[in-house]
C-alpha cells in the first residue's frame, strides 16, 4: 500500500474518532470504550509490525503492554516520579525487555520463536504475583490500586475531565500510529519486508538480520510500553488478570479483522472490534468463546481482513 | 549414625523424588504426542494443553455427569480414547488440511491453533464453571515400604503412561500405519510415491497426539485438579520438554520429562510452585542457547 492511501485511512479513522466527542461527550462510558479503542490500536499495530511485517511470530506483546503498565505504575507510586517521565521510562524499560526477548530469538525458528515469547507470557504473571513481584512494588495479588493520572501543567487529566483526556489520548494514539506508518514506508520497514521474504537473499545485500530484527522488538515494545504506562494511568488500577488470554485474544481478532500485515488494518481492526466487542456484552460469558471461535474462522476464512478487501487487485504489491 | 533432622529431610527428598517422577512420566507421554505430531506434519498444535484438559473434563463427565459405575478407570479409558482420536481427527480434517495449501501455512496454523485454544478454555468455563474439578483416584491406599510411604495413585501413575509410551513405541515400529507415519517423517515425498495416503496420515498423527495428551490428563488430574485456564502452561510445559528432550527424538524426550518432573517437583520443594515455570522457562532459554538441537535431537 502506498504511503498516501495509508495516510488517508489513518486520517479518515481517527478523524472520526475525533468528531464523536461532540456527539457523546457527556456520556462517560461511551468515552471509556473510546479510550480503550485508541489505546488497542497501537498495540495491535505494533503487534502487526511485528508479524505482518518482519515476520517474527512473537506472542509476547500483551506481556510487554502490562510490563510497561506496571513500569510506569510502580515509579510513580513507589518512587513518585512524576507520570509523563514514568511512562517515558517504562517505555525504554520495555524497550530493554524487548531487546532482552528478542536476542534469544534472533536464531530460532518460527515455532521456537512462538514459544519462548509465549512463555514470557506465561512466566510474567506468576513473577507479578509472587514475592519477586512483590518486592519490586507489584502488589502481589492485589495488582496497583492507586496509580496517580497524569498531569501536565497543572492540569489532571483523569476520568473525572473525560474529554481533555480522550484528546490526550487520541493525540498519543495518532503520534504512534504515525511513527508506525513512517517506520514501514522508511529503509527499515522495506529491510524487515526483506528478511520476512528471504533471510538469506536479504543478508547477501547487505541488510543486518541481527541490526534489523532486534530493532523491530525495541521499537515495537517500546510504543507498546508508552501505550501500557499510559493506559495504567488513566484507569488507575492494574492487575495481573490482564495477562489472563481474554485480552491476548481480543488483541488478536483484531489484527485479523484488520489483515495481518496490512498495516492501517489492525487500527481500523481494533476500533471495530471493540465496538463488536461491547455489541456482544448481552452475551456474557460466551463472548469469549464467540472470540476464539472468530480467530479460527477469521484464518480460514478471511485470511486478509478487512483491508483484504480493499486491496484485492493489489494484494500481492504491499510495498 | 544419622540425626532425627537428617532422616526426616530424607524422607521428604524421597517424598519430592516419588512426585517428580509421576508427574514426569506424565509429562514423557506428552513430549512423545508433541514431537511426534510435529515431528511428522510440522504443524504446531497450540490446542495442545486444551486437550489434556479435554482427557480430563471427559473422565470427570463419565464419572460424575453419568455416574459410571462399573469398570473403574479402565471403563473410562476404552470409551475416552476412542472419543479423543476422533475429535483429533475431525478437527484436523476440519481446520489444519484446508490451510496446508497456502502459503506460509505453517504460521496460519499456529494462529488457528491459538484460537482453538482460546475457544476451548473460555467454552470449558462456560460449561463447566471456573472452579476447578477433581478426578478419584485410581486406587486408592498406600504402600509402606519401611517407614517410606509410596501412594498407590503415584504408582499406578507411573505405570500407566510408561505402559502407554511403550504401546506406542511397539506401534510406530510395528504396525502398518505406525510404519507409514515413519515414512512420512522421513520422506513425504518417496512415501507419496510408494502410495501411502499423507493427508490421512497427517490427520492420524495429529489424533494419536490427541489421545495421548488427552491419556495424560486423565492420568494428572487425579493429582492436580482440572482447571479450565491451565491449557497455555500445560503447553508450554510440553513444549519445553520436547525442545529440551530434543525434537523427534523419543528417547531424548523421555529422559527430558524425568529431568524436568524433578526439577520442577525440587524447586516447588524449595521455592514454592509458583517459581516451577519460571524455572522452566529459564531451563529452556538455556537449552536454547547452549545446545539448540536438545539433549538427544540429530542436529542441524
Amino acid at each position: 500500500m502506498r504511503l498516501k492511501h495509508m495516510a488517508i485511512i489513518i486520517g479518515v479513522c481517527y478523524g472520526i474518532m475525533a468528531i464523536l466527542p461532540i456527539f457523546v461527550g457527556d456520556v462517560r462510558f461511551i468515552m471509556n470504550i473510546l479510550i480503550m479503542c485508541l489505546i488497542w490500536a497501537v498495540v495491535a499495530s505494533c503487534w502487526d509490525v511485528m508479524m505482518g511485517f518482519a515476520g517474527i511470530f512473537s506472542f509476547g506483546q500483551v506481556a510487554f503492554f502490562v510490563m510497561g503498565a506496571y513500569c510506569s505504575g510502580i515509579l510513580a507510586i513507589n518512587h513518585h516520579v512524576t507520570p509523563v517521565l514514568s511512562i517515558l521510562i517504562a517505555g525504554l524499560f520495555t524497550a530493554g525487555m524487548g531487546v532482552l526477548v528478542g536476542l534469544p530469538c534472533l536464531k530460532l525458528a518460527g515455532p521456537y520463536v512462538a514459544l519462548v515469547t509465549f512463555g514470557v507470557h506465561m512466566a510474567l504473571q506468576p513473577t507479578l504475583r509472587g514475592e519477586i513481584g512483590i518486592a519490586l512494588g507489584s502488589g502481589g495479588s492485589v495488582g496497583l490500586l492507586t496509580i496517580p493520572p497524569i498531569s501536565m501543567f497543572g492540569y489532571t487529566f483523569s476520568s473525572a475531565n473525560i474529554v481533555p483526556t480522550f484528546y490526550l489520548t487520541l493525540l498519543v494514539s495518532l503520534t504512534c500510529a504515525l511513527i508506525i506508518m513512517f517506520m514501514i514506508k522508511s529503509y527499515w520497514g522495506v529491510a524487515f519486508l526483506a528478511l520476512k521474504d528471504s533471510q538469506d537473499f536479504a543478508m547477501s545485500l547487505g541488510i543486518s538480520a541481527f541490526k534489523y530484527k532486534l530493532m523491530v522488538f525495541a521499537l515495537t515494545s517500546f510504543l507498546t510500553g508508552i501505550i501500557g504506562g499510559f493506559y495504567g494511568h488513566f484507569y488507575g488500577v492494574l492487575s495481573f488478570r490482564m495477562l489472563d488470554l481474554d485480552l491476548f485474544s481480543i488483541l488478536m481478532v483484531m489484527m485479523l479483522v484488520g489483515g495481518l500485515g496490512h498495516f492501517p488494518g489492525a487500527i481500523l481492526g481494533s476500533f471495530l472490534v471493540v465496538a463488536g466487542s461491547e455489541l456482544m456484552a448481552p452475551l456474557g460469558a460466551y463472548r469469549a468463546v464467540a472470540m476464539g471461535a472468530l480467530v479460527v474462522i477469521l484464518v480460514l476464512a478471511l485470511p486478509d481482513g478487512v483491508m483484504g478487501f480493499f486491496l484485492k487487485r493489489s494484494a500481492n504489491k504491499i510495498v | 549414625m544419622f540425626s532425627e533432622d537428617t532422616i526426616l529431610l530424607l524422607y521428604e527428598i524421597t517424598d519430592v523424588i516419588i512426585a517428580g517422577l509421576s508427574t514426569g512420566s506424565v509429562y514423557a507421554l506428552m513430549a512423545v504426542g508433541m514431537t511426534l505430531v510435529y515431528g511428522v506434519t510440522k504443524a504446531f498444535n497450540f490446542a495442545y494443553g486444551e486437550f489434556f484438559n479435554m482427557g480430563g473434563y471427559f473422565a470427570w463427565i463419565l464419572i460424575f455427569g453419568l455416574g459410571l459405575q462399573f469398570g473403574g478407570y479402565l471403563m473410562i479409558l476404552v470409551i475416552v480414547m476412542p472419543l479423543m482420536f476422533v475429535v483429533g481427527y475431525g478437527l484436523e480434517k476440519l481446520l489444519v488440511a484446508p490451510l496446508r495449501k497456502r502459503q506460509d501455512w505453517e504460521n496460519k496454523v499456529m494462529m488457528l491453533t491459538l484460537g482453538l485454544s482460546l475457544f476451548l478454555s473460555s467454552l470449558y468455563m462456560v460449561v463447566f464453571g471456573v472452579s476447578m474439578k477433581s478426578l478419584p483416584p485410581i486406587l486408592d491406599g498406600t504402600l509402606e515400604v519401611g517407614q517410606l510411604v509410596f501412594a498407590h495413585q503415584d504408582i499406578m501413575i507411573f505405570i500407566m503412561s510408561l505402559g502407554g509410551i511403550l504401546l506406542f513405541g511397539w506401534m510406530l515400529n510395528n504396525t502398518r500405519i505406525g510404519m507409514a507415519v515413519q515414512a512420512v517423517a522421513q520422506n513425504p515425498e518417496g512415501a507419496k510415491i510408494v502410495g501411502i495416503p499423507q493427508a490421512r496420515i497427517f490427520a492420524a498423527t495429529f489424533a494419536i497426539s490427541t489421545v495421548m495428551v488427552g491419556f495424560g490428563g486423565i492420568l494428572l488430574s487425579q493429582k492436580w485438579f482440572i482447571n479450565p485456564n491451565s491449557g497455555g502452561i500445560i503447553m508450554v510445559k510440553a513444549w519445553v520438554v520436547t525442545a529440551f528432550g530434543g525434537m523427534g527424538s523419543i528417547r531424548g524426550g523421555l529422559y527430558a520429562a524425568f529431568i524436568i518432573g524433578m526439577l520442577e517437583a525440587f524447586v516447588g520443594w524449595l521455592f514454592g510452585m509458583s517459581y516451577g515455570i519460571i524455572a522452566l522457562f529459564i531451563l529452556l532459554l538455556a537449552t536454547l542457547v547452549l545446545r539448540p538441537q536438545g539433549l538427544m535431537g540429530k542436529g542441524e
